[in-house]
This record gives C-alpha cells, structure tokens and sequence, in this order.
C-alpha cells in the first residue's frame, strides 16, 4: 500500500491511498477538521465525492477502523476479550440474585466458579478490588475476570437461571 | 462625517449578510456580491435618492476594512512557509515565473497603450496579475477538485502569486505613498525595507517567543493575543508609511512555523471572515457606479486580453505538472477569477495622486473584479462543456 502525503496550502492536506484495485482512496483533511473522502478509479479519472464526516466523527469511525473502538454500555451481558480464553464481563445484580446480601467470602465465588471480583459499580461508585467481607447489594454490578466457561457458569448462576444444559 | 450610529453599524452586516444568502441562492462567489451590496446601499446609490437610509463610508468603516485586509493578508503569512516552496520548488517557481512572465506584463502592457505613467501601469499589472486565492480555493473544494491532480499546480500557484505580491506591495506601496522626487521614493523603499527586515528576522528568531507569548489557556485570550499582535505590527507599519497587509503577511509567516497555526486557522478564520466581508463592503461603499461605467472601455479591453492569457499560463503550467490536456485546460480557467488581492492593490493605488490613481484605477479593478470573478467561477463550472469540446477536436485530428 502506498500513502501520498500533500500539502494543500490554504485548504489543509490531502493523503491519496492506492487500494488493490487501482482505485485511489483521497482524504482530504480541512485545516477546520472536516474530513472529505474521494474515491478515484484509475488514477487519470475525476475524484467522485463519497461522503464527508466532522472531526470528532472521523476520529471515532477511524478507530473503528483499527479495529480498536468499542462503547462500553452498560448492560448485563458486555464482556471485552483479553485473550482467546479470557474475559472481563459486567454483570448486574437482579433482587433474586443469590449473592443479594452475601459478602464475596460466604458466596465463595472464586472457589466454587472460578471468576474474581476485580470491582464492583454501586451507583456512581466504584469499589476497585473489594475485599472478602465486601457485601453485594441488589443493583451492584460486578465486574468479573475469569474463563469463557466460568463467566458464563457465574452470568447463569448470578441470574439464578437453573443450570440444566451440561 | 465621522459619526456613525450603532443602527448603521447593524444595516452594514445586515447588508453583508442578505448578500452572501444571495450568492448562495445564484450559486456564485461572496466577494463580488459583498461590493456589488455595499455600492447599492452607499452613498453613491442609495445616498442619491434616500441619503438619510443610506450606510456612511465613515472612518468606522475603514477601521474595520483595514482590520479585514490585515487579516486577510496575515492568513497568508500564515498559510506560507518557505519549507513547501523549497519541497516543490521546480515546479512552483516554474510554474508561477510562467504566470508572472505573463499575465504582469500584459497589464503593465495595457497601462501603457492607455497612456498611463509607469507607476499607474505597474499597478494594473500587479491587478491583472494576482488570481484570487480566497475565490478559487472555495471553489476547488465546492466542485471536487481540490481531491484531484489539477488543484496542485493550481495552489502552487497561488503560493507563487502571494509571495510575489507581499514584496511588490511593499515596494508599491512606498513609491505610491512617496512625494513623487525618485530620492524620496528610494528613502521610503529604504524604511520599508528596514522595517521588513526587522520583522524579518522577528519572524527567523522569534519562533519561540510567539511559542511563549501565545500558549494561551484560554479561546478568548488566545484570539485576543494574535489580533492584538497582528494589528498592532500593521498599524505601527502603516503610520511609518510602510504597508499594513505586508507587515501582517510578516506576522503570519512569523506564527507559521510554531505550533500554533492550527488554533489560530481553527479560532481566527470566522474573525477574518467577518472582517474581510466588512472590507470588500467597503470596497463597494467608495465605488460610484458612474465613475465604474466610464472605465468600461478599458474594461472591456482588459477582460479581453487577460482573461486567455491566464488560460494559457494556466494550461502550461498544468503540463509543467504533467497534467494531461483536459486537466491543465480546468488549471487554466481556474486562475481567471481575480479578487481581494486586487482590491487591495486599488486601495493602495486611491492613496497616491492624480485622477488615474484616485479614481479611475479603483473603480476599474472594482469592475474588472467583478467581471473576473464571475467569469472565473463561472469557467470553473461549466469546464465540463470545453472539455468535451477539446477531447472531440483531439479525436478528430487523430482518426
């Protein structure tokens, strides 16, 4: 892949990328931030306008690009992938959850599951690394680290669904 | 005279503003409509008819219009770094000594078949000469082009042109304003150069001062600071009869190598946008149409003669690029559109003597500026159509 690079002196600066087909990707980037993209078929034809983004909107679609965006929101069932095995997963405690008023000693969920508590969000709090004696509250969301397998053996278990499948 | 009132003040930007809805609506340039508005609702039109309606060219409008040519000429500074001109410099200077080489003397040229002084024609030269960057930079990103090969030698160009005209301003701007004796004129030239210098070397070793001097936390002190600068180094060049816009072209060139040109394009760009609107309005307020109409002549003659000879320096300097014919054609019609830097070279010529200078050459480069700008967008639009023309008279001389 090869990468113009040029000075639009006034106006900003201009990359042109050679994609596999012979057609040239240009990025026009506005001294005011706006990006413009063009697509060129060959590099003797006019540049046909393809859309144009803000700054703040171009930054986000370009990491999404890279592969590296991702939104945390808050729901039950998140989860970001450390490796192939390992994953971080967010998950909220329901009223009949069976760690309701249990400190993380009783419920013995490292032992039993095989996931650690890293911390837990209580409203707009959050206890990083909460200690054996911590007690978990309906409404809590706990952030686990742990297996494929054990997050999703805690996820059923924390729900209170019967574990009936395996 | 001097008494303006606020209601004046808020007609004048309301003027502004109904104009540049109005170039959007008929798809053309702002610059022409904002003096065609301005020579409407001043005293040479409307002052005819409803004098007490009318918006004054009181010294509160100068101001203004001198902060906007400032500005104007302190983007360029800006824009302007001699590490982009010596990147490119075989094909920008060739392509911008080709330009020179032939659309200046072409004015000086005409100047003198009008049985004008040296000095008048020089400066049709230099207005005939200077395509306008603001005009068809807007118009290269309106029409796609600036994605395209054509838009390189088209600003390489125009990085050419600014250059050029930051020195001849300086220079005519010393011979206009000097009492006319050649050793006077050579003691003006010899201030300005002084002072140029001096800004010059601000410019070479005071990279880390302006770095200093303009970290600003915040928008609002920030903005202040680079105006403050910027008015002040132009007006104290102005009151020692050295150029204003030269001065803040220096000042510019001065910020551009510190890490500061990127918030100063992104917080100062409406700034002068709403001075640089206020200056072409007041090019349009001193312009009687009368006095427009009798320069039609010459202006007829001029936009005959100039506008194929910056088609043709246009289109070699396209091939200098290795443009194929049909794009060095639309380099070609791209640099007809002539604007704010010929405005500004008649406001520097109204400040000399004698009626050529005082009032035919300001009213003919309102006029020419006009008809180029209209023309020149225009070209720009509807190159499509010569385009066809061109690849149709190709493919019959092959077969």
């Amino acid at each position: 892949m090869t990468v113009y690079e040029s000075d639009l002196p006034g106006v900003g600066k201009k990359f042109e990328v050679e994609l596999n087909d012979g057609s040239q990707l240009v990025i026009v980037i506005h001294n005011t931030g706006k990006r413009e993209l063009f697509l060129r078929e060959s590099p003797d034809s006019d540049s046909e306008k393809l859309f144009e983004l803000s700054d703040r909107l171009s930054r986000q679609v370009g990491t999404i690009m890279e592969g590296a965006y991702f939104q945390p929101i808050r729901t039950e069932t998140i989860d970001t992938v450390l490796s192939d095995e390992t994953l971080i997963e967010w998950v909220k405690l329901t009223a009949d959850s069976p760690l309701v008023g249990k400190t993380l000693a009783e419920s013995e969920v490292r032992q039993r599951i095989g996931v650690s508590v890293v911390a837990v969000q209580r409203d707009d709090e959050t206890i990083s690394n909460p200690g054996a004696d911590f007690a978990a509250e309906e409404g809590d969301i706990l952030v686990v680290i742990g297996g494929q397998d054990a997050c999703r053996e805690f996820q059923r278990y924390v729900t209170a669904e019967p574990t009936t499948d395996e | 005279m001097a008494a303006m009132e606020l209601w004046q003040v808020g007609a004048l930007f309301i003027g502004i503003a109904m104009a540049g809805v109005i170039a959007t609506r008929v798809d053309l340039s702002v610059i022409p409509l904002y003096v065609v508005v301005g020579m409407l609702v001043g005293p040479n039109v409307l002052g005819r008819y409803a004098p007490e309606f009318a918006i004054p060219n009181t010294d509160v409008v100068t101001i203004l219009a001198e902060i906007g040519i400032v500005l104007l000429l302190f983007f360029l500074g800006l824009e302007f770094s001699l590490d982009r001109l010596m990147e490119a410099k075989r094909r920008i200077t060739g392509a911008g000594l080709l330009d020179l080489g032939i659309n200046f003397p072409v004015g000086v040229g005409l100047g003198l078949l009008f049985g004008w002084s040296l000095l008048e024609s020089v400066l049709l030269g230099g207005i005939v000469y200077i395509s306008s960057s603001a005009v068809i930079t807007k118009s290269l990103i309106d029409l796609g082009w600036i994605a395209n090969r054509e838009s390189e030698p088209m600003l390489g160009t125009l990085v050419f042109e600014d250059l050029f005209i930051a020195v001849y301003l300086a220079v005519v701007a010393a011979l206009v304003g000097g009492s006319g004796g050649l050793e006077s004129a050579a003691v003006d030239v010899g201030i300005a150069v002084t002072f140029l210098g001096l800004l010059l070397a601000g410019v070479r070793f005071g990279g880390p001062l302006f770095e200093r001097l303009f970290d600003a936390d915040t928008s609002e002190l920030f903005v202040l600071r680079v105006l403050a600068v910027a008015v002040f180094v132009a007006g104290v060049a102005l009151a020692i009869g050295v150029s204003e816009a030269v001065a803040a072209f220096f000042v510019g060139m001065g910020f551009s190598s510190t890490d500061h040109v990127e918030r100063i394009e992104r917080l100062m760009t409406p700034v002068r946008d709403v001075f640089a609107a206020v200056f072409f309005f007041y090019i349009g307020l001193g312009t009687d149409p009368l006095l427009v109409a009798t320069t039609v002549g010459i202006l007829a003659i001029a936009v005959v003669a100039t506008t194929p000879t910056k088609i043709l320096s246009g289109f070699y300097s396209g091939r200098i690029y290795d443009l194929d014919d049909r794009r060095s054609l639309r380099v070609g019609f791209g640099m007809v559109t002539r604007g704010e830097f010929s405005l500004i070279i008649a406001t520097v010529a109204a400040t000399g003597n004698g009626p050529v200078m005082t009032q035919v050459i300001p009213a003919f480069a309102v006029g020419y500026v006009l008809v180029m700008s209209i023309l020149g967008t225009v070209l720009m639009q509807y190159s499509g159509v010569f385009e066809g023309m061109l690849e149709r008279r190709r493919s019959e001389t092959m077969s």
